[in-house]
């Protein structure tokens, strides 16, 4: 788990505030003891459709709060619940039979496998050959340095919150932030790349479809290597259920210069409220600290990364210092 | 009479955007155009900073001794310890004034600051929230709890870390930083920020400055995301390309 500049005291308050919403809330969805990251093991499906919840006042359907992925996070991005190939450390290769872990990320093709051309693959498969020993500052992945997860991998790397505003949505990520425009602007010039590329989306009905460009495509999507490159050009849907507890990802990525054809990324994600119980993973916030009586809130503490203080592969990147 | 005096008071206000609850709407993208940042205090023209008459209410900050001798050698090795320098978030105040823009977006519960030099995020709480019990966080933008003074947000900034500088100039503070902040428009388009600093280490008594925030108006205005703490390491990840393994 990545460490922060920001010390650990937070963590003591998050344990505080779950014992206090542990003494005081019902827990309507509490994962079973030891759960971890990975909880789901299947996808549920959403449709696109009409949106029937609550809206703010410019109308956007309102998806304010905390969410986080229901699978794992971005140790594998086909297995995402089989671990990082090669680890030589106690996870090991997974002890369950593929058919018992949760679907490939990839949702179509119908393979569940990245449609890589052959020179892509290879340059994936070193990648992951050389995670566990990073013999190179290449194979570090640029997450372990603090650089933003980017996308889509943001949306395995830890709970995030969701703010709107009119004419934006905002993702506060674990490392980075994102700005979805809806205000019409046109993309950024093609020559300007960016770790969370440019983000121009419009809602139809329960869907928020987002068009991705000026992509830097120096984050890899998982510790498992898969990569596009800057030519990438992502749609995404963000399709909600009107009840406002879950949300699909599907994105749609086309880059003829790494892919034989375009394919389909689909990560589930959940709300996380009051009623769960802050993780330090899924749901890093903190009871607001209120005079009595009033309605508990939650809340988000900054999240800053910019020293390399202990994460994945600091061996390597200790040792450049 | 009275109804008179109302009025033309009422046309001597500043139009100012409000939302719908009335309170007056920071939203929108600013930016200084003083030379706060270079250093906060009175300073002829040198190499590293245009000449400036300061922005700071009695003209230069009321160091502790001891805490003016850290400043004079932080000046001295400022074109090496400046925290800007590795990119690092600037933090409260220096990030109000820092020549790049930032973003308010604004809610009734609260103001999002987005800053793009490294494309931190501080959160201003306008919902009644007290800041956290646990004294011993430790954030570089401070936990920031706001309240209204007719249409002057006051904010109230503790719980600090001691990895900022107040400037480029070597002005500095200590862990008991302790920030106010009151923020007002002048007009539609200009805010008026001031902050008062007290640390008790550092200074002999409590001190303000003020700066102008412009609001970007040119067409299509944007921020566009300066992770600039990533560019010591980007040379280790060209875009793969065909050919790049044997």
């Amino acid at each position: 788990m990545m460490a922060y500049s920001m010390k650990t005291n937070w963590l003591v308050q998050i344990a505080t505030a779950a014992a206090l919403l542990a003494g005081t809330q019902a827990h309507a969805q509490q994962p079973p003891p030891g759960a971890g990251i990975q909880r789901e093991k299947t996808v549920t499906q959403l449709e696109p459709g009409r949106w029937t919840g609550k809206r703010l006042a410019d109308g956007q359907p309102d998806v304010q709060g905390h969410w986080s992925n229901t699978i794992a996070n971005h140790n594998n991005w086909t297995d995402p619940q089989g671990g990082v190939p090669g680890d030589p450390g106690r996870n090991g290769p997974p002890k369950t039979p593929r058919s018992e872990r949760a679907p490939s990320r990839v949702s179509d093709p119908a393979d569940g496998e990245v449609p890589f051309q052959p020179w892509a693959r290879a340059v994936q498969q070193d990648f992951l050959k050389y995670f566990h020993n990073p013999i190179k500052e290449e194979y570090i992945e640029p997450l372990a340095r603090c650089a933003p997860a980017g996308v889509p991998k943001s949306f395995t790397w830890h709970g995030y919150e969701i703010r709107q505003f009119p004419g934006y949505v905002l993702f506060l990520f674990n490392s980075g932030t994102r700005v979805i425009h809806l205000d019409g602007k046109p993309h950024l010039p093609e020559n300007i790349k960016l770790w969370n590329a440019d983000s121009r989306g419009r809602w139809e009905g329960n869907t928020l479809i987002v068009d991705v460009t000026n992509n830097n495509a120096k984050a890899r999507l998982a510790r498992t290597g898969e990569f596009f490159s800057e030519n990438v050009h992502i749609e995404e849907r963000y399709i909600f259920n009107s009840d406002g507890t879950r949300y699909n990802y599907v994105a749609t990525i086309t880059d003829p210069t790494v892919f034989t054809r375009p394919w389909t990324a689909t990560i589930p994600a959940r709300r996380f409220s009051l009623q769960d119980e802050p993780d330090g993973w899924h749901y890093e916030v903190a009871l607001a600290n209120q005079p009595p009586g009033k309605e508990p809130l939650i809340e988000r503490y900054e999240r800053i990364c910019v020293e390399n203080n202990g994460p994945f592969g600091n061996i390597a990147v200790l040792g450049a210092k | 009479m009275g109804g008179l005096l109302a009025a033309s008071l009422a046309t001597a206000a500043p139009k100012i955007p409000r939302l719908k609850s009335g309170k007056p709407d920071f939203s929108g993208i600013w930016e200084t155009t003083s030379a706060a940042e270079y250093d906060l205090e009175p300073h002829s023209g040198r190499a590293d900073a245009p000449p400036s008459a300061g922005v700071i209410d009695g003209k230069y900050i009321p160091y502790l001794p001891a805490a003016l001798e850290q400043k004079k050698k932080n000046f001295a090795a400022r074109g090496v310890e400046d925290p800007r320098l590795k990119c690092w978030t600037l933090g409260t105040p220096r990030g109000i004034y820092y020549r790049e823009p930032f973003q308010i977006f604004q809610r009734d519960r609260d103001l999002t600051l987005l800053f793009q030099f490294g494309h931190s995020v501080r959160t201003i709480h306008t919902n009644g929230t007290l800041h956290p019990e646990v004294t011993d966080n430790e954030f570089y933008l401070g936990d920031s709890r706001g309240h209204w003074e007719g249409d002057t947000l006051v904010v109230d900034v503790t719980d600090f870390n001691t990895e900022t500088w107040l400037d480029r100039a070597g002005n500095f503070h200590g862990p008991k930083l302790h920030v106010v902040e009151r923020w007002q428009f002048l007009d539609e388009n200009t805010l008026e920020y001031q902050a008062t600093l007290e640390d008790p280490d550092v200074f002999s008594r409590p001190w303000s400055l003020t700066v102008l925030l412009n609001r970007h108006r040119e067409k299509d205005f944007q921020l566009i995301e300066n992770y600039c703490f990533t560019l010591g390491y980007d040379k280790f990840y060209p875009v793969p390309q065909q050919g790049t393994t044997e």
